[in-house]
């Protein structure tokens, strides 16, 4: 059982456990650093507790912190949210060992979970697709004879990296064999391995991600999936479901597919899988998410299950109560997140006093945020000022529902990126559907406002 | 997280800006705030001027009570623009004897030390807070006598909570603020 939990987080997401906490008449303790002292889930909250300074590390990274708060307050669980502590198995396993309940998959299920490329070869191995690859590369001959069969173009990575170091991505046999020693010198200075191999370039690719949640028991669905293609170097800014690039029948393979390989792999909780889809429609494994996730409302606004609670149940040990059949998709959703950037001046995060803040409503129309007209926006953290969602019974309709709510939506006192949704919204590839991960960095966002402003 | 803006990436002129703001602040505001706060019968006192927010706030134990357990201690001075960095600095001001407040490091289970009536040196530990089996000590900000201990042995405290008033000897309005 559960009565009393510590929120370990801040922001839009905080509140958003608060109130999942309220509806399950579940208590609720706010740990917030000095600098969320005045944000709204501090302010709402049943109790709130100070756990350090402004720097995460000494307050919502700090694991002792977030353990401590939770027992002075005499809270039997700890929920962490999104990003910071939320998928460290040492965290979870270290809040299990003070009799908290972490609110999230186990210890033990995180840490089979947390290695990116074990998980492509668990998964893999109980039926996901994976981008196409090599094993390690050897010589010349037998590299070129390893690309033939991936299929140009092929992206050669160094087996030790990360990040996107030291990747070339080719076209052909001939650049192939050029850039190899290039390749191998530079894996070996940066990571002190020249390990090769390839993988298929997916040139024109889409984020679509199908969402899981898994009981103790077994007893797993999928919530369908969420396309997340709208990017601005790699970060979602608009997230939206159904995906307007697959049929009803791909969305069902893959969502169906992708809840019975976790479930197999014996995952638990609410879950998220990523997957990049082709410009043939084919869906490729490439990572989970044990936690709850940013664009979660999406999915809420779908099926009418609400996730956070469902996570809270799941990880208090209840039975999952609803089956495969319970979970409808109707209509269209679509989530813009609201970040306190300068779209025009390459995203640059701003901070400052929110002067006047006016949220939008009606019909299908949600807004989570932490943020009210007064509040402080503190520099420290990411730019995630709130969410506006909404839904419709078509995605035109959404679409139409998305204007209105963006044209009440007033923030005033800080720079926002309000402006590249009403951009996107009026551009002809967003609005057919007909858009990969790369529509506004292959032009930059201020071309992109400035190509819709002269339409 | 985004990047963010350090004390170490201030040009010099940016710095000097903010020291003359600080001395500005001391000089002129202090004062007539504390006079406000004197005259309106108020246990707070804020104003803003760009960057930053000035909050005076009566001592406690005078005027109206401060309520303990207070989760709400708020930075006296503190920056709110993009481009200022975090100032550690705090104003505090008070007409009577001088009288600092001891805060808890941490966030934890208090633990009594010394009892009110001690005579502390700035630095000495006051009490300790208990992070999970850490005990983290609670100091004496300046020289002077414990006047009051407000937690009682086993309570919860949090970050920057208020543990002790020390009554100083000096009877001076102190500003403080770091650049």
């Amino acid at each position: 059982m559960v009565s009393r939990i510590l929120i370990a987080n801040r922001g839009e997401i905080a509140l958003r456990i608060l109130r999942a906490c309220r509806t399950l008449g579940i208590e609720a303790v706010v740990a917030y650093s000095e600098a969320d002292r005045t944000s709204l889930p501090a302010l709402l909250a049943d109790e709130a507790i100070c756990i350090g300074p402004a720097d995460a590390r000494r307050s919502y990274l700090s694991a002792p912190a977030v353990i401590s708060a939770a027992l002075v307050t005499g809270c039997d669980a700890i929920h962490p949210g999104y990003g910071f502590l939320s998928e460290d198995d040492a965290f979870a396993d270290a809040v299990r060992a003070h009799g908290l309940t972490f609110i999230g998959p186990s210890a033990q299920v995180l840490e089979r979970f947390s290695s990116k490329e074990e998980v492509r070869r668990l998964l893999a191995a109980h039926g996901l697709p994976t981008i196409p690859g090599s094993g390690l590369l050897g010589d010349e001959a037998q590299a070129l004879e390893e690309a033939e069969r991936v299929g140009y173009p092929v992206l050669v990575k160094p087996s030790a990296g990360g990040g996107g170091k030291g990747m070339r991505m080719v076209r052909s046999a001939r650049e192939l064999a050029a850039i190899l020693p290039i390749c191998r010198s530079e894996a070996r200075a940066a990571f002190g391995d020249d390990a090769l191999y390839l993988e298929r370039w997916l040139e024109d690719n889409r984020h679509v991600e199908v969402q899981v949640a898994v009981d103790r028991y077994g007893a797993g669905v999928h919530l369908w999936e969420r396309d997340c293609s709208i990017q601005r170097r790699h970060q979602k800014i608009l997230e939206e479901s159904p995906s307007p690039a697959m049929t009803p029948a791909g969305r069902r393979e893959l969502a169906e597919r992708a809840v019975k390989a976790v479930v197999a792999a014996g995952y638990e909780n609410v879950g998220t899988l990523e997957f990049l889809v082709d410009s043939g429609g084919n869906a490729y494994f490439i990572e989970i998410n044990c936690r709850i996730q940013v664009e979660h409302p999406v999915t809420e606004m779908l099926t009418g299950i609400d996730l956070v609670a469902t996570q809270i149940r799941i990880a208090a040990g209840e039975p999952l109560g609803f089956t495969q059949a319970d979970v409808r998709q109707e209509g269209h959703a679509i989530e813009f997140r609201i970040n306190a950037e300068d779209p025009a001046h390459d995203f640059r995060p701003g901070a400052g006093t929110i002067e006047r803040m006016n949220t939008p409503g009606g019909p299908g129309v949600r807004f989570d945020s932490h943020a009210y007209t007064g509040y402080d926006i503190p520099p420290y953290y990411d730019s995630l000022l709130g969410k506006l969602i909404v839904w419709a019974p078509t995605r035109e309709m959404a679409i139409a529902r998305g204007k209105a709510a963006l044209a009440e939506l007033v923030i005033e006192g800080v720079t926002t990126n309000v402006a590249i949704h009403h951009a996107l919204l009026e551009s002809e590839p967003f609005l057919s559907g007909r858009f990969t991960t790369n529509l506004l960095d292959r032009v930059g966002a201020a071309a992109f406002l400035a190509a819709a402003e002269r339409a | 997280m985004p990047d963010q803006q350090r004390p170490g990436d201030r040009t010099a002129a940016q710095r000097a800006e903010d020291h003359g703001g600080i001395a500005r602040l001391a000089d002129a505001l202090v004062p007539a705030l504390v006079a406000r706060l004197g005259t309106a019968n108020l246990g707070e006192v804020e104003i803003r001027e760009g960057d930053w927010h000035v909050r005076v706030r009566r001592p406690a134990g005078a005027g109206p009570r401060r309520e303990r357990p207070h989760r709400a201690t708020l930075p006296i001075v503190a920056p709110t623009g993009a481009s200022t960095p975090h100032h550690g600095g705090a104003a505090e001001t008070s007409a009577g004897p001088r009288q600092e407040v001891a805060v808890s490091p941490t966030v934890g289970m208090f633990k009594p030390g010394v009892p009110a009536g001690t005579r502390v040196r700035a630095g000495d530990r006051i009490a300790t807070v208990d992070l999970l089996g850490i005990a983290l000590d609670v100091v004496a900000p300046i020289d002077g006598l414990v006047a009051e201990v407000y937690p009682q042995a086993g309570d919860g405290v949090e970050y920057g909570e208020e543990i002790a008033l020390v009554q100083g000897d000096e009877p001076i309005a102190d500003v403080t603020g770091e650049g």
